[in-house]
C-alpha cells in the first residue's frame, strides 16, 4: 500500500514538473520579457502579506503559544518566508478575522466581571466567596 | 439601605475601572486634542455641509456611503443602482473589497488612508469626505457600519458624519475613535486620475494605482504622472508609468522614465529588464 503511494506521490510530483516546464515560455512569450505593473503589484502585496504575519508572529503571546505546542519560532518564520503567494494571503486573511477570536476571549471577561458586580450589589450569588 | 464597602469589594471595583479604562483607550484622541509631538496641526472645525445625503434603507449603508463619497468625487450615482454591486443579502451587509471594487468600476481610485484621525481630517481640510468602517458593537459581537466622515470639530472634540438615517451625526471624537479602532481604523477615499491624497506613501499609492488600472488602463495616465511627479523617487510609480507608456507605443518616453530611475538606483533590476526590453525594439544599440 506504502509503495503505491508513494508510486502516485513521484507521479505527482513529475506531473507538476512538467506543467511547470511546460507553461513558464509560455507566460514568458505573453509579456514579452517585460517586468508588468501587475507582477510587480503581486511583488507589494506579496511583501505586505509577509510582514503582516511576521509581525503576527513576532507577539510575545503568540510566540509563548507556539512554544508550549512544541514549534521553534524561527523555523516557524523560514518556513513562512517559503510559502507562495495564496498560501500567505490565505494566512494573513485569517489573522485579519482573529480580532474577533481574541475578542471572544475578552467577552468572557466582561461577563465574568459583571457577574462579580452583580454579586457585589447582591442581585446575583455565583460567587459566594466576594 | 446601607451600602457597606468591604475592602475586597473596594478592589474589585479599582479592577473593573481599570478593565474598563484598558478597553476604552483613545490615543489618537488624546494625542490630538492635547497637541502632542509630531501631531500634524489642523484647522480647529470643518464641515463639508454641501456633501449629499442619502439616507440608507434598512442594512443599506454601504451603498449609501459608497454612493455619498462617489457623487463627491464627480460620479453622480444613487445608492440603489449600487445595491447589487456591493449589498450582500445573505450578510446583510457589504464586504470592504466590493466597496473597493465598485469605486474603480465608477472610475475612482480607491485610496486606503494609513488610518490616523489626522489623516482623515486632512482630507476633509482638501474638501473631501471620507468613507470610514465603524464597529458599533463589540469585537466579539460586532455591528458592521459604513458612514462618510464630513468634518470635525477640535472644540467641541466632535466628528461630523453622514451616517445611516442621521443628516449630520455629531459623534464625540473618543466614541468615534473606539468604533473605528475595532474596524481597524478602515477609511477610504476616491481619487479621481491626477488628484493626489495629502497623506500617503509611494507605495499604498502604487497599490491602489496598480489595482484601478486593471479596469481603467484609458483613464489612468494622468494618476501615474502626478504620482511620479509627487513621489520621483518611487520605483514602483515610475515602473508603473513607464509600463503603460509601452503598451501605448510610446517608447521613448518609457524609456526616458526608465533611465531617470536607474540614474538614481542603478541596481534595480526590473528597470535595466525593461528597458533592455524597449531598447531592442526602438532598435538601438543596447547600452546595458
Amino acid at each position: 500500500m506504502k509503495k503505491a503511494i508513494r508510486s502516485v506521490s513521484v507521479w505527482m510530483l513529475a506531473l507538476v514538473f512538467t506543467a511547470g516546464i511546460a507553461f513558464q515560455p509560455s507566460a514568458m512569450a505573453a509579456n514579452e520579457g517585460m517586468v508588468t505593473t501587475q507582477q510587480l503589484l503581486s511583488q507589494q502585496q506579496h511583501s505586505e502579506n509577509l510582514a503582516k504575519v511576521n509581525a503576527f508572529m513576532s507577539q510575545e503571546k503568540v510566540q509563548q503559544m507556539l512554544t508550549e505546542r512544541g514549534v521553534n519560532v524561527e523555523d516557524a518564520k523560514t518556513r513562512i518566508a517559503g510559502l507562495s503567494g495564496a498560501e500567505l494571503e490565505q494566512l494573513s486573511l485569517q489573522i485579519d478575522e482573529l480580532p474577533a477570536g481574541q475578542g471572544a476571549l475578552g467577552f468572557l471577561l466582561f461577563l465574568l466581571v459583571f457577574f462579580m458586580l452583580l454579586d457585589i450589589a447582591g442581585v446575583t450569588d455565583i460567587f459566594p466567596g466576594v | 439601605m446601607r451600602f457597606n464597602w468591604s475592602a475586597r469589594q473596594r478592589a474589585l471595583l479599582l479592577l473593573l475601572f481599570a478593565l474598563l479604562q484598558a478597553c476604552v483607550a483613545t490615543p489618537q484622541t488624546d494625542a490630538l486634542l492635547q497637541g502632542d509631538d509630531g501631531t500634524p496641526v489642523v484647522q480647529p472645525r470643518i464641515y463639508l455641509s454641501s456633501t449629499v445625503f442619502y439616507p440608507q434603507s434598512q442594512y443599506q449603508c454601504g451603498p449609501a456611503a459608497l454612493a455619498t463619497v462617489l457623487t463627491e468625487s464627480g460620479v453622480l450615482v444613487e445608492p440603489d443602482e449600487l445595491v447589487s454591486q456591493v449589498y450582500l443579502p445573505e450578510r446583510q451587509g457589504s464586504l470592504q473589497v466590493e466597496m473597493l471594487a465598485t469605486s474603480r468600476r465608477y472610475g475612482r481610485i480607491a485610496l486606503p488612508l494609513g488610518g490616523q484621525l489626522t489623516d482623515l481630517m486632512q482630507e476633509l481640510e482638501q474638501g473631501r469626505p471620507v468613507l470610514v468602517m465603524q464597529n458599533l458593537g463589540l469585537k466579539s459581537l460586532p455591528q458592521w457600519h459604513y458612514a462618510v466622515a464630513v468634518g470635525y470639530d477640535l472644540a467641541n472634540e466632535e466628528i461630523l458624519l453622514r451616517s445611516g438615517t442621521v443628516e449630520t451625526l455629531r459623534t464625540p471624537m473618543t466614541v468615534f475613535e473606539r468604533t473605528w479602532a475595532r474596524a481597524d481604523h478602515w477609511s477610504v477615499v476616491l481619487l479621481e486620475p491626477g488628484t493626489l491624497p495629502v497623506n500617503s506613501t509611494a507605495q499604498q499609492y502604487f497599490t491602489a494605482l496598480a489595482s484601478f488600472e486593471q479596469i481603467n488602463e484609458d483613464t489612468s495616465e494622468p494618476a501615474w504622472k502626478a504620482g511620479l511627479e509627487r513621489w520621483p523617487e518611487s520605483e514602483l510609480l515610475a515602473m508603473g508609468y513607464s509600463n503603460l507608456l509601452y503598451r501605448k507605443g510610446r517608447l521613448a518616453v518609457a524609456a526616458e522614465i526608465l533611465e531617470l530611475l536607474l540614474q538614481r538606483n542603478p541596481d534595480y533590476q526590473p528597470a535595466r529588464n525593461n528597458l533592455q526590453q524597449i531598447r531592442q525594439q526602438l532598435d538601438e544599440p543596447t547600452a546595458n
